[in-house]
């Protein structure tokens, strides 16, 4: 990674990130040390075999969980020491995820799925809902799918909704995590592609993955082994 | 979209489960508005019966039954003080009430009045009674006189003829003339029964010789019965005088303030006066011995509202708890997006409230047509729950005091009527509960760690 930038062009920044779990007797070192430097508007493959602690990061970086030391700073803010209001706020403005298995709301509609975040910011119903069309619009999904539930839509489609739901309230970090996994790989690419295209608008895009065709899309690979980086790579 | 409209999606995302929900809660719900509506029903009641019985208390001197004249050689007895069917002197063994012994009762709190009564039984030759005929062809009682059986004429002088009640004649109406009034308590004055006017040919404004004292007709009244129209009342001092029984007392009338306090004023006559000189009476003890089914059922009612509402609130945190477990990863997702704990846990208390009103309407609607049935067969049948059905206490010339027929309809006829109130109650329930069921959700909410739950996906 490029060191010599001023701080204010990272939008993460990582020092001795630790969290490790209890499992029985044995202590799960998830992730174990970990530190980095992410410039923003940079796509960032974080890549390893399934295990190896990408997901416990996405988390930690996320504000889903929170690390047993270490530091992370993520646009300004020290995540490491949020706790109650300051990490719901945290999650509200600064990341958006997409997940490997939608994690859409089963009864609500796509559109209503894409207010959500807006709703929790005190978004009015009709603001929200103009700007979550205009959203699925931006992924691609198509005018009649908008008002279906997700159980009507295809798994691309569901995973474009929750592009647009990550990007509901723009935040400075889109956070995936195997984003394609249960995609076929053509959709898979066009969900790759359509997450390198919010670089455009100065996010950056962290994806989770053990694909190396995915992670030779990133403009960063970081390398993960049991849980510590083993090395970064620019594309 | 809003909270509210989550929840009511999340509600209509499962229509058997909430429906499920919604029947099992209606049913404890609606048992416990039944169990509530019924209650008061049986309250109600039960005051009702207070408030017939009133707040008399009746103190006669120990010993006598049914009026002190019996004691003195009346119906039944001996003129002359000698039991028939022992050869004792009865009126050696029962204790004489006097003004002097009445004098305590000025002393004892909660009285709000009383007035005295004697009764004697008429042996002159002035007045004709009436005589009961026998049926066609019966033979004649043993003892008894041929041609029928010659109804005793009974005098009661009272202090208080300001009312009817206060001849001592339940039911008694005045058909002509007047009552006693307040100047008159003294003077030679009567009210008589209908039957003994008739068979006397007297009419208001008609005089009369009675132990050879002329006496004024004011007053015809009527009871309906052949013995209770076969008497007259004088004012209780010309009684006296008539009868040479100065400062005797047969009966006193004693009025509480309240029907609250009638137990206790009557402890407190009987131990001013003292049980060897006063029999001390309330109607209130003899009601509510036979208003036990009554209260019974009450109780019932209150142990199954208790049970119900216990059973409704065991459902809905049962499955509120359920629903909140099933649901880990949608809370997980809502946080992960920016939900704070108050909004998932706000959306939970909607589901429960809805489904809790929801329930609980359907449970007010079901009282309507089953609380009746509900309240009929808490209540024991009245005819075997009733005192001795038929008895009366008491001689014609003493306060007619009937059981079983009266007491037993009122048992029988508890009228159940369910109120618009009930939705007033039920709503309270409703709230109650969901107010409840949410302390479920919000401890869970609390708790959840996204990671945790979206962690094995």
């Amino acid at each position: 990674m490029n060191d010599q930038l001023p701080s204010d062009d990272y939008v993460a920044i990582a020092e001795e990130l630790t969290k490790h779990f209890k499992s029985g007797p044995a202590v799960v070192r998830a992730v174990d040390g970990v530190g980095f430097r992410l410039p923003r508007g940079k796509m960032v493959a974080l890549r390893g075999p399934s295990g190896c602690g990408k997901s416990t990061l996405l988390n930690l970086i996320g504000a889903l969980d929170r690390p047993d030391s270490g530091k992370l700073i993520v646009d300004g803010v020290d995540v490491s020491r949020l706790s109650g209001g300051g990490e719901v706020a945290y999650r509200r403005r600064k990341v958006g995820f997409v997940f490997q298995q939608f994690n859409l709301v089963p009864q609500l509609s796509a559109t209503e799925n894409v207010t959500l975040p807006m709703e929790f910011v005190g978004g009015t119903n009709g603001a929200s809902k103009s700007r979550a069309r205009e959203l699925l619009r931006r992924v691609g999904l198509a005018q009649d799918r908008h008002e279906r539930r997700p159980a009507k839509l295809s798994g691309g489609e569901q995973q474009r909704v929750a592009i647009a739901r990550a990007l509901a309230n723009e935040p400075p970090i889109i956070l995936a995590d195997e984003p394609t996994a249960n995609l076929d790989s053509k959709t898979g690419r066009l969900i790759v592609e359509l997450l390198r295209s919010l670089r455009k608008e100065y996010r950056t895009v962290i994806i989770a993955t053990h694909d190396a065709d995915i992670a030779a899309e990133a403009d960063i690979i970081l390398e993960m082994r049991d849980g510590r980086l083993v090395g970064d790579a620019v594309a | 979209m809003k909270t509210m409209r989550r929840g009511l999606r999340t509600i209509l995302r499962n229509p058997l489960r909430t429906g499920l929900l919604v029947a099992v809660l209606a049913v404890s719900v609606g048992l416990a508005l039944i169990m509530i509506t019924v209650n008061e029903a049986f309250a109600k009641r039960l005051d009702d019966i207070r408030a017939q019985v009133g707040t008399t208390i009746t103190v006669r001197p120990a010993g006598s039954f049914g009026g002190g004249f019996l004691g003195r050689g009346g119906f039944g007895g001996d003129p002359g003080g000698e039991n028939p069917a022992t050869g004792e002197d009865s009126t050696a063994q029962q204790a004489t009430l006097t003004d002097d012994a009445l004098a305590d009762l000025s002393s004892i709190e909660h009285i709000a009045s009383y007035s005295r009564r004697i009764t004697s039984q008429y042996t002159g030759d002035e007045l004709q009674s009436t005589t009961i005929e026998p049926p066609e062809g019966a033979p004649a009682p043993n003892g008894a006189p041929a041609g029928g059986f010659q109804v005793p004429i009974l005098v009661t002088g009272t202090e208080d003829p300001s009312s009817l009640a206060s001849l001592g004649v339940e039911d008694a109406q005045i058909v002509e003339g007047r009552t006693f009034n307040s100047d008159e308590a003294q003077a030679n004055v009567a009210v008589l029964g209908q039957t003994l006017a008739e068979n006397n040919k007297l009419a208001i404004g008609d005089t009369f010789q009675l132990n050879t004292t002329t006496m004024e007709v004011v007053g015809i009244y009527s009871t309906g019965t052949q013995f209770g129209d076969n008497s007259l009342f004088l004012p209780l001092e010309t009684a006296r005088t008539m009868f040479d029984r100065t400062g005797e007392v047969d009966e006193v009338d004693v009025q509480a303030d309240t029907a609250s306090n009638v137990e206790r004023v009557a402890d407190d006559i009987r131990a001013a006066l003292g049980e060897d000189v006063a029999d001390v009476s309330t109607e209130l003890s003899s009601f509510e011995g036979i208003s036990s089914p009554l209260s019974d059922a009450k109780s019932s009612s209150q142990v199954g509202m208790i049970a119900a509402l216990v059973a409704s609130a065991a459902v809905i945190l049962f499955s509120v708890g359920l629903v909140a477990r099933q649901r880990v990863k949608e809370i997980g997702i809502l946080k992960a997006v920016g939900a704070s704990n108050w909004h998932v846990t706000a959306q939970f208390g909607i589901e429960t409230v809805v489904v809790s009103v929801v329930a609980a309407l359907v449970g007010a609607l079901a009282t309507f047509p089953l609380a009746q049935t509900v309240a009929n067969g808490l209540v024991s049948d009245p005819a075997t729950s009733g005192g001795p059905a038929g008895f009366s206490g008491g001689p014609p010339g003493a306060r007619v005091f009937q059981f079983g027929g009266p007491v037993g309809g009122l048992l029988g006829d508890v009228d159940v009527a369910v109120s618009p109130e009930v939705f007033l109650y039920a709503l309270v329930i409703a709230i109650g509960l969901a107010v409840l069921a949410s302390v479920v959700p919000a401890w869970y909410v609390g708790r959840v760690r996204p990671a945790e739950v979206l962690r094995h996906e």
